[in-house]
């Protein structure tokens, strides 16, 4: 995607903006994932059984959610803007798949999604070794991460097209006319000139969307990926500690969505322009 | 007489049961400075938006440059020879304006950076505001940026150029700056259609003025003849409003 630096002279700062801030711009809620964190190496510290061992069997686990959010994340921005742009296509057959895929996936619950990915899509490809003779096929196991992934990304997927869809649609008709009578292309004018602009409007609900993706990264516990609620699940059944071990859980779980949401601002406020 | 750059022949649109065009025909030269004028709803801006296919028409035929408007295909090329400029400006507004008008020469003339900004620069100063190039098009008044608008559709260099109703949105003060480039165009032989009410451009820069209305063309003329001595009661009627 084409980004174009905004590099307007003294281009000024939103006074819209309703986050506290003190001097030199630096964002107070900063003050909230230091305060998380501080809280967690205080029980780490003080309360080393079991918070320092629920740590340490747990934190194997955040790569893991990370890497599942962030690698879907990024199919999703992908997945996403080819629903958008099917959503808006004239041509009806386009425009009738993507619309099906958005209603149909919204209409199932994630869980059920991941599920169906992980236990039900690989016994599908068995069958059909089985059925054309092909033992590559019929020998498939399917990879924990691999499947969640697929299913976080068809499932976000979905969500993230209607967001697309909402901010192509906010730029004003005559963006693309203009466009077009200048000789671009229907895509030449999406990618130069309202995809560009789009993204300006969309990125709070695209940073809202990673969050909750974040979140319900831990249902991906369910299809045997060790995430940090899977080793949290674990570190339960191993110290017989629910209470502490959910505590560290959902700290590890706020400081990242907390984080992501300073970060998130913080681009917002960066790729601020003046319309 | 040569053969006409723009042939409109028997054009029908509908907009749903809105009969919008009943059956426009005209013919335009090489070099000619035509203004449609006519009430609001009457079809003029239709009949622009349609040369360029901005608007498909459902009868008819257009020719332009000798490239018939009936295929998808030809699209594109006849709208890199055809400018427009609009109503709302429509700049790209995440852009500066150079930014502006290098675009489309990037990616459709496929110029380099520097050869496109050269353009830009030239029109900028021709346009008159070459100190607005790195400012974004919301600093700028409308008159500027309308400005700006013609020289993005002049740097394709097209053969003809459309203008839909280019000053209705501006502040009175600042019409005239638009119409000195219009005017300055029209002088260098700019094949030009207008949509709009700016009798004055239209007496000194216009060959032929014509008055639209119902979907249909009601009269043709020279601006002064038809405005002086118009034949028909609709054309009096609606100059008796305007002038």
């Amino acid at each position: 995607m084409e980004e174009i630096e905004p590099s307007v002279p003294g281009n000024p700062i939103d006074s819209h903006n309703p986050l506290p801030k003190g001097k030199g711009d630096f964002d107070l809620w900063w003050g909230l994932v230091i305060g998380v964190i501080a809280l967690i190496a205080l029980l780490v510290i003080l309360v080393p059984d079991p918070f320092s061992r629920a740590f340490n069997f747990i934190k194997d686990g955040i790569g893991i959610s990370l890497f599942v959010t962030i690698i879907s994340f990024v199919l999703v921005l992908v997945v996403g803007l080819i629903g958008g742009l099917g959503r808006i296509a004239k041509n009806p057959v386009i425009a009738g798949i993507a619309t099906v895929y958005v209603e149909v996936i919204r209409g199932i619950p994630l869980l059920v999604q991941l599920m169906f990915w992980y236990f039900a899509f690989p016994s599908v490809i068995q069958g059909i070794g089985k059925a054309i003779g092909s033992s590559a096929l019929e020998n498939y196991i399917a990879d924990p991460v691999v499947m969640a992934t697929i299913g976080l990304t068809f499932c976000y997927g979905a969500y993230m097209s209607e967001v697309y869809r909402a901010g192509i649609q906010s730029i004003p008709k005559g963006q693309m006319e203009a466009a077009r009578s200048l000789g671009m292309t229907y895509f030449q004018a999406m990618r130069y000139v309202i995809i560009p602009q789009a993204v300006r409007v969309i990125l709070p609900p695209v940073g809202n969307e990673f969050i909750s993706l974040l979140k319900d990264s831990s249902l991906v516990s369910v299809v045997a990926v060790g995430d940090i609620t899977l080793r949290g699940r674990q570190f339960m059944a191993l110290s017989f500690k629910p209470v502490e071990t959910f505590i560290m859980v959902a700290l590890l779980y706020l400081v990242l969505t907390l984080f992501s949401a300073r970060m998130v601002t913080w681009i917002e406020r960066i790729t601020k322009l003046e319309r | 007489m040569s053969e006409a750059i723009i042939q409109i022949k028997d054009v029908h649109k509908y907009f749903g049961h809105v009969h919008a065009l009943k059956g426009v025909s005209l013919e335009i030269q090489k070099g000619e400075v035509v203004v449609i004028i006519g009430p609001s709803g009457s079809g003029k801006s239709t009949l622009l938006r349609c040369i360029n296919r901005l608007e498909e028409f459902d009868k008819g035929s257009i020719v332009v440059d000798n490239i018939p408007l009936d295929s998808a295909k030809n699209i594109n090329a006849v709208r890199t020879e055809v400018g427009m400029v609009f109503q709302q400006f429509n700049l790209f507004s995440h852009l500066t304006v150079l930014e502006n008008i290098t675009l489309a020469q990037k990616i459709i003339r496929k110029r380099e950076k520097a050869q496109a900004e050269k353009v830009a620069m030239d029109l900028l100063d021709k346009v008159g505001i070459p100190d607005k190039a790195k400012a974004f098009p919301i600093q700028l008044s409308g008159g500027q940026q309308q400005r700006v608008a013609i020289a993005r559709a002049l740097a394709m260099n097209p053969k003809i150029m459309l203008f839909d109703e280019p000053t209705s949105a501006l502040d009175p003060e600042m019409i005239q700056e638009v119409l000195d480039v219009m005017m300055n165009l029209a002088k260098e032989g700019m094949t030009m259609v207008v949509v709009s009410h700016e009798m004055g451009f239209t007496r000194a820069a216009a060959n032929r003025a014509i008055l639209m209305d119902g979907g249909q063309i009601i009269e043709e003329a020279p601006p002064n003849i038809l405005f002086n001595n118009p034949t028909h009661e609709r054309t009096k009627l609606f100059l008796s409003k305007v002038l």
